[in-house]
């Protein structure tokens, strides 16, 4: 009985990943492979949708940097995701850190509630988050109208809205709950003797947080910046509410190609690709930091 | 205590088919294991435009089955198009005289029993035989709705030259950079090819290199010059009322709100040409409802009264020869014409290219926006 008890404690979490993630996986591997020709999906299986992804062509030049494919959309929408991305998830990175030290080191009292307070943004749905934004960044919005009250400025800004700053913000107000906990939790089980130690021994307080501090929070701050980069290089809700006409992000074209363009096989090749290059990244990135090492050292 | 056990007899295989079936329907996951039975009848489903999908225009519907059907809304009827071939199961839709043709390709289409619409009769002769609403003889679309697209601009704040003689070039001029808003359509391209002095017959049915050539002259710069590419009427609507953009692709509905609002607006004759269309219900094979929920629907739509509504209230003219009895005179009078005929007579009438040039648009515009 022993034996059975753990797969079966296992089965109903294992039963959802496979119905909601495994099976809709496989099923847009196979679709990938398939094309669409008119109304029609051709079931023959072929690599043509992967071919048109990396197709040589002549350079099509976006932003300085040339793409030298014949059909340069998913690249050039690629790296402009991963760059919007990378630049929400350092920002949310710099805000969340020092925020969830002050919980971690600071707040002696009352902590449950602060970190209750920290999830208050996620008893609204995201998306009305994403719209209060353009509430707030609009032509008539909140900023534009209280420095207008101000006499600061006469006329309103326009560039706040639709453009990849106003997803960036976006972006990043949104996701910071999440990368603020990992955080806190690699912070609070950080023990508080080696910092006395340190202390003990002539260590400044920026030698202290520098050689101490910093190196123990990093599985949490690892794990809170995998957390924010990987959903939001694919997110297209944000993009088409507060990016305007250039804040199209890859996720953005393979709502496209999956409605519009009516191309679902190609829909699911690019986000097969996407998936691929957001996961090689992230190897690269623990390999460099040394992953396994920095886990053996907070575990320890 | 209960639980643990009901794990441990699981785990030993201990527990019927029957059992486990009771106990996993109490958390609602029996749903998934039991074999779905096909659904005889349900609530109707229609696929309407933002806007149109209020009880307002169906009075006789909500009337007689006591509640407004189930909407979804679309922005572009080739979304809705996507949406149904991805399995949404819609009784209901309503496309144009442009673009039924493509629910009719895609053999989503049924064939409308005229004799089941009480309103039919009343309908303009022209409508009835009107391209689009017959397809090889079958009925298959019931004219409801017409009207134009065209610039609505803020005479107050655009350029007096402009106001003077307006085009449609507005929404390729740097000078409007970030002050205009052209709905999300691939027709901006074609709209530039008119601007650069193609006729609309060709325009709409560009194609191959031709139409990437239009795409990137056109189309790249028409994209740079919207400050966004409106998909909701009410979005544009608020941004044309605060000023923030001074001049929009709209039809007469936009026009009307803004003035009943007291904002001045005004709704322009381009050089290029104005556009026209009219629109209607479509039965679609994909619903699971009943047939006569979709007629009663369809009826509805036809009814003087919903006509009267939409010339009073949107500045829209209607399928139905009565609505222009039962409005307001001075609203009909407000409209200019009042026969249909006329009215695609004297404007550009909204036409679609064959399936595979339909595609290639579609193609080219997702192409042009995504390389903003």
């Amino acid at each position: 009985m022993r034996r059975t008890a753990g797969p079966a404690l296992l089965a109903p979490a294992f039963l959802v990943m496979a119905a909601a993630l495994a099976a809709p996986l496989g099923a847009l591997v196979l679709l990938s492979f398939w094309t669409q020709t008119g109304f029609e999906i051709d079931r023959t299986f072929t690599l043509a949708n992967y071919w048109r992804i990396v197709e040589p062509g002549p350079p099509t030049w976006w932003n300085g940097i040339p793409f030298p494919f014949a059909y340069p959309v998913p690249a050039i929408l690629l790296v402009k995701s991963l760059a919007m991305s990378l630049t929400a998830t350092a920002a949310v990175i710099l805000v969340a850190w020092p925020m969830a030290y002050f919980l971690a080191f600071r707040v002696r009292r009352g902590k449950a509630a602060w970190i209750i307070l920290l999830t208050v943004p996620f008893w609204t749905s995201y998306l009305l988050r994403v719209f209060s934004w353009k509430i707030v960044l609009g032509y008539n919005g909140a900023v534009n109208s209280g420095l207008i009250a101000l006499g600061v400025i006469g006329e309103p800004l326009d560039f706040l809205l639709y453009n990849p700053v106003a997803v960036m913000i976006t972006l990043t107000h949104s996701w910071i709950a999440f990368a603020v906990l990992p955080i806190y939790v690699s912070l609070e089980k950080i023990d508080r003797s080696l910092l006395e130690a340190a202390a003990d021994l002539g260590d400044s307080r920026w030698a202290r947080l520098r050689r101490i501090t910093l190196p123990l929070s990093m599985p949490g701050t690892v794990a809170a910046t995998l957390l924010v980069f990987i959903p939001t290089v694919g997110d297209y809700v944000t993009p088409t509410l507060v990016g305007g006409t250039q804040g199209t992000m890859i996720g953005s074209l393979v709502q496209q190609l999956f409605t519009r363009q009516d191309n679902a096989p190609m829909g699911a090749a690019v986000s097969i690709v996407m998936m691929l290059v957001i996961a090689a990244l992230v190897l690269v990135f623990l390999r460099a930091i040394g992953w396994r090492r920095m886990r053996a050292r907070a575990g320890a | 205590m209960q639980r643990i056990r009901f794990i441990d007899r699981m785990a030993q295989g201990r527990m019927s088919r029957r059992e486990m079936l009771a106990s996993a329907g109490a958390f609602g996951v029996g749903a998934i294991l039991v074999p779905v039975r096909a659904r005889a009848s349900g609530p109707l489903v229609c696929l309407e435009w933002a806007g149109y999908d209020v009880a307002d225009y169906i009075p006789a519907f909500v009337e007689k089955h006591g509640r407004t059907p189930d909407f979804a809304v679309f922005g572009g009827e080739e979304e809705a198009l996507a949406k149904v071939r991805a399995g949404f199961a819609a009784d209901v839709m309503h496309p144009c005289n442009y673009s039924v043709s493509r629910f009719v390709s895609a053999g989503l289409a049924r064939e409308i029993d005229t004799a089941r619409l009480s309103h039919w009769p009343d309908i303009f002769p022209a409508l009835k035989t009107a391209e689009g609403v017959l397809t090889d003889g079958r009925v298959v679309m019931a004219p409801a709705d017409w009207g134009n697209s065209s610039i609505a601009y803020r005479p107050d704040l655009v350029d007096p030259a402009f106001a003077a003689d307006p085009t449609w070039g507005i929404f390729f001029d740097d000078a409007y950079r970030g002050r205009v808003s052209m709905l999300d359509n691939e027709l901006l391209i074609q709209i530039g090819a008119m601007v650069g002095g193609m006729s609309y017959d060709e325009a709409y049915a560009l194609s191959g290199a031709a139409l990437e050539q239009a795409a990137r002259t056109w189309g790249r710069k028409g994209v740079e010059i919207s400050r966004f590419l409106w998909t909701d009427a009410s979005e544009v609507q608020q941004a044309m009322a605060s000023g923030e953009i001074v001049a929009a692709y709209a039809w007469n509905d936009l026009v009307k709100n803004l003035q009943a609002e007291g904002i001045p607006v005004a709704y322009a004759v381009p050089r290029e040409g104005l556009f026209t269309w009219f629109c209607g219900l479509t039965l679609l094979n994909s619903g699971r409802a009943d047939e006569a929920l979709a007629y009663d629907f369809i009826d509805a739509w036809l009814s003087p009264e919903t006509g009267k509504l939409l010339i009073e209230g949107s500045g829209y003219g209607h399928a139905n020869m009565k609505s222009f009895e039962i409005a307001d005179p001075d609203a009909v009078a407000a409209m200019g014409l009042r026969d249909p005929v006329a009215v695609m007579e004297s404007a550009i009438l909204f036409r679609t290219p064959p399936d595979a040039v339909q595609n290639e648009h579609n193609r080219v515009w997702s192409d042009v926006k995504a390389l903003r």
